[in-house]
C-alpha cells in the first residue's frame, strides 16, 4: 500500500450545506423569483389608479351637491323662462341642436 | 399640414394629433390605444397618424411611453392675449372632468376635487366663469326630452309636436365629439340614432353669445370670447365644425348687430394641460388659491351635471330627470349604481309608469366606454335591428372624460403597458 494511494485520502466535500442553510437559501431564491410577479400585480392594480381617483372625485362632487337633478337647476329654468321657452322649442332647436354629416363617402 | 384630407369639411381643423418623428421609437404602444387604427407604420419604424381615420381622441398622446404624439393646435398665447384685452369678455367654459385633474400639474394627488381653487385661479387670470356643468344640465333637458319623445313615439305612436322628424331608437348620446366623428366616418347609417342635441360645450358657447351676452354679461355678442376648457383634444376639432356658428346666425336673424364675417360659438379650446400651462405662464399657483364661488348665473350646477365626466354619468343624469318627468314622482334612490364602474359595457333596465299614457314601460339602457374594445358588437347589433336597448351612452375614452386625451399625463397610469410591451416584438 503506497502512501499516495488516493483511496486512502479523505477529502471533505467542499460544498456542504446544513438543513437550515438550505432552507434559508431556498427562501431567498423563491423571494427573488416572486418579485417580478409582485411588480406585475401591483402595476395591474395601479393601472387604473388615476382613472378611479378622478371618478371618485366627480361622484364625491355629486354626493355633496345641494341639488342633484338637472331639471331642478334654477339657472337652467331661468334660461328657459327668459329665453328659450322649453326643451325642443324653436329657439332650442336652433341654438342647442345640430345635424351630422356622412363622412364615409369621402373615404370610399 | 399640406396633406390631402378627405373626411374634413372646409374650416375644420384636420389632424389635431400628430406624431413627432424624432421622439417616436416605433414601439406600437399607441396602436393598442387607437380606437380607429389610424396609426400607420411598421413596428420599429416611425409612426404617422392617418388624419382621415383619426377621431382626435388623444388616447395615443396620453398613453405613449415616449411622449411622441402632440397637439398641433396650441391656443394658449391667443387666449393669454384675449385675457389681457380689457374690451373682451373671456368666458371660461369648464368641463366637469377638469376639476378633478387640474390639481395634478400643481402637485396635488390624482383625483383631488378643486372646483373652488380652479374658479379662484381662473378669475385671477381674467376669465368669467361659465361652468360647463350648467350646460350639461341644459343638455339633459334637451337630450332627455328628445329621448322621451322618441320613446313615446316608438312605444305609443306619439306624433311630433313640431315639424321636425323623430329619430329612431336606440338613441345614442352625442356629447363625445370623438364618438360623433367615429359614427360619421365608420357607421353613417347610425346618424339618425344620434341625439340631435349639441354637446355641452357647443350649447354653452351658443348660450353665452346670445342670452349670456344680452342678459348676463351685458355686452355685445362679438366681444364675448368663449374658451372651452376641456379634458379632450377632439373638442378642438368639434369647435371648428362650420355649423357651430349658430349664435351669429341667430343674432343676425333677430336683427341684432352682427359683423359680416360669422364668428364661431366657441372661439378657442384649451385642454386641461393647456390651462395648466396658461396658469403657470401667468404665475398663478392653483394649489395655493383659496376656494371661490363662480359668481355668475352660469356657474350654478347640479350633481347630475358634474358626473358627465364619468362613464355612465350622462346616462345616470338622464335617468334621474327622465324618471321624474315620466312618472311625476320623486326618486327614492338618486344613484343608479348599475351604470357606474369600469366594466366595458354596462346595462340596466328601469321599469316605470308613464303617467301620460298610464302604462308601465321598461327602459333598457346601455353604457359603453373605450370604443376601441367595446363598441363594435353594440353597433353591429343596432345595425342588424336586434338591439334590445332604447338609450345608449357612448364615450370614447376608457373611464370617460376623466381619462380624456387632454388630461394631464399620469406616469403611473395606463401608460405602464407601453413601457413593458416594446420589449416584446410580437405584441
Amino acid at each position: 500500500m503506497s502512501k499516495n494511494d488516493p483511496s486512502h485520502e479523505f477529502i471533505e466535500n467542499p460544498f456542504s450545506l446544513s438543513r437550515r442553510e438550505f432552507i434559508a437559501i431556498g427562501g431567498v431564491i423563491i423571494a427573488l423569483l416572486a418579485l417580478p410577479a409582485i411588480w406585475i400585480r401591483s402595476a395591474l392594480i395601479n393601472r387604473n389608479h388615476h382613472i378611479q381617483a378622478r371618478t371618485k372625485g366627480l361622484y364625491q362632487d355629486d354626493a355633496t351637491a345641494k341639488i342633484r337633478l338637472s331639471h331642478e337647476n334654477q339657472a337652467v329654468m331661468k334660461l328657459y323662462k327668459d329665453f328659450a321657452g322649453k326643451p325642443l322649442s324653436p329657439v332650442s332647436e336652433e341654438l342647442l341642436h345640430t345635424k351630422y354629416v356622412n363622412r364615409m363617402k369621402a373615404l370610399s | 399640414m399640406n396633406q390631402e384630407t378627405k373626411t374634413y369639411r372646409k374650416g375644420e381643423i384636420p389632424g389635431i394629433i400628430a406624431i413627432n418623428a424624432r421622439e417616436c421609437k416605433g414601439c406600437d404602444a399607441c396602436k393598442r390605444f387607437c380606437p380607429t387604427g389610424a396609426i400607420t407604420g411598421m413596428f420599429g419604424t416611425t409612426h404617422r397618424v392617418d388624419v382621415d381615420r383619426c377621431i382626435s381622441c388623444g388616447q395615443c398622446l396620453i398613453n405613449c411611453p415616449f411622449g411622441a404624439p402632440y397637439e398641433t393646435v396650441d391656443p394658449v398665447d391667443e387666449v393669454a392675449a384675449k385675457l389681457a384685452d380689457k374690451h373682451v369678455t373671456v368666458v371660461g367654459i369648464i368641463a366637469p372632468a377638469v376639476r378633478v385633474a387640474i390639481g395634478e400639474p400643481f402637485g396635488m394627488p390624482a383625483g383631488s376635487l378643486v372646483t373652488g381653487k380652479m374658479y379662484s385661479a381662473m378669475k385671477k387670470a381674467g376669465f368669467v366663469i361659465l361652468d360647463n356643468n350648467f350646460a350639461a344640465d341644459l343638455t339633459i333637458m334637451e337630450e332627455g326630452t328628445e329621448f322621451i319623445q322618441r320613446a313615446r313615439h316608438a312605444l305609443f305612436g306619439e306624433k311630433a309636436e313640431h315639424g321636425g322628424g323623430i329619430g329612431p331608437l336606440p338613441q345614442f348620446t352625442s356629447c363625445c365629439p370623438a364618438w360623433v366623428r367615429f359614427v360619421e366616418t365608420n357607421y353613417p347609417a347610425l346618424i339618425p340614432n344620434l341625439s340631435s342635441a349639441k354637446s355641452p360645450q357647443q350649447m354653452a358657447g351658443a348660450v353665452a353669445k346670445t342670452y349670456g351676452a344680452a342678459q348676463v354679461f351685458n355686452v355685445a355678442p362679438e366681444s364675448v370670447y368663449t374658451v372651452g376648457i376641456m379634458p379632450c383634444t377632439a373638442k378642438k376639432f368639434e369647435a371648428s365644425r362650420p355649423e357651430f356658428q349658430s349664435a351669429w346666425h341667430f343674432t343676425k336673424e333677430k336683427g341684432g348687430s352682427a359683423p359680416s364675417a360669422p364668428y364661431p360659438d366657441i372661439d378657442a379650446v384649451l385642454t386641461t394641460r393647456d390651462l395648466a400651462r396658461l396658469l403657470k405662464k401667468m404665475k398663478i399657483n392653483l394649489a395655493a388659491e383659496n376656494d371661490a364661488e363662480g359668481g355668475t348665473l352660469f356657474a350654478e350646477y347640479t350633481g347630475a351635471g358634474t358626473i358627465f365626466g364619468n362613464t355612465g354619468g350622462v346616462m345616470e343624469a338622464a335617468l334621474r330627470t327622465a324618471w321624474v318627468v315620466l312618472t311625476g314622482t320623486p326618486l327614492s334612490k338618486i344613484e343608479f349604481t348599475a351604470v357606474r364602474g369600469l366594466k366595458g359595457v354596462k346595462s340596466a333596465a328601469v321599469t316605470l309608469r308613464d303617467r301620460k299614457y298610464g302604462k308601465e314601460v321598461t327602459v333598457k339602457v346601455a353604457v359603453v366606454h373605450d370604443i376601441r374594445a367595446n363598441i363594435r358588437p353594440i353597433v353591429e347589433e343596432v345595425m342588424a335591428g336586434r338591439s334590445p336597448y332604447h338609450f345608449i351612452e357612448v364615450m370614447n375614452c376608457p373611464g370617460g372624460c376623466i381619462n380624456g386625451g387632454g388630461q394631464p399625463v399620469c406616469d403611473t397610469g395606463s401608460s405602464w403597458i407601453g413601457r413593458v410591451l416594446p420589449s416584446f416584438a410580437w405584441s
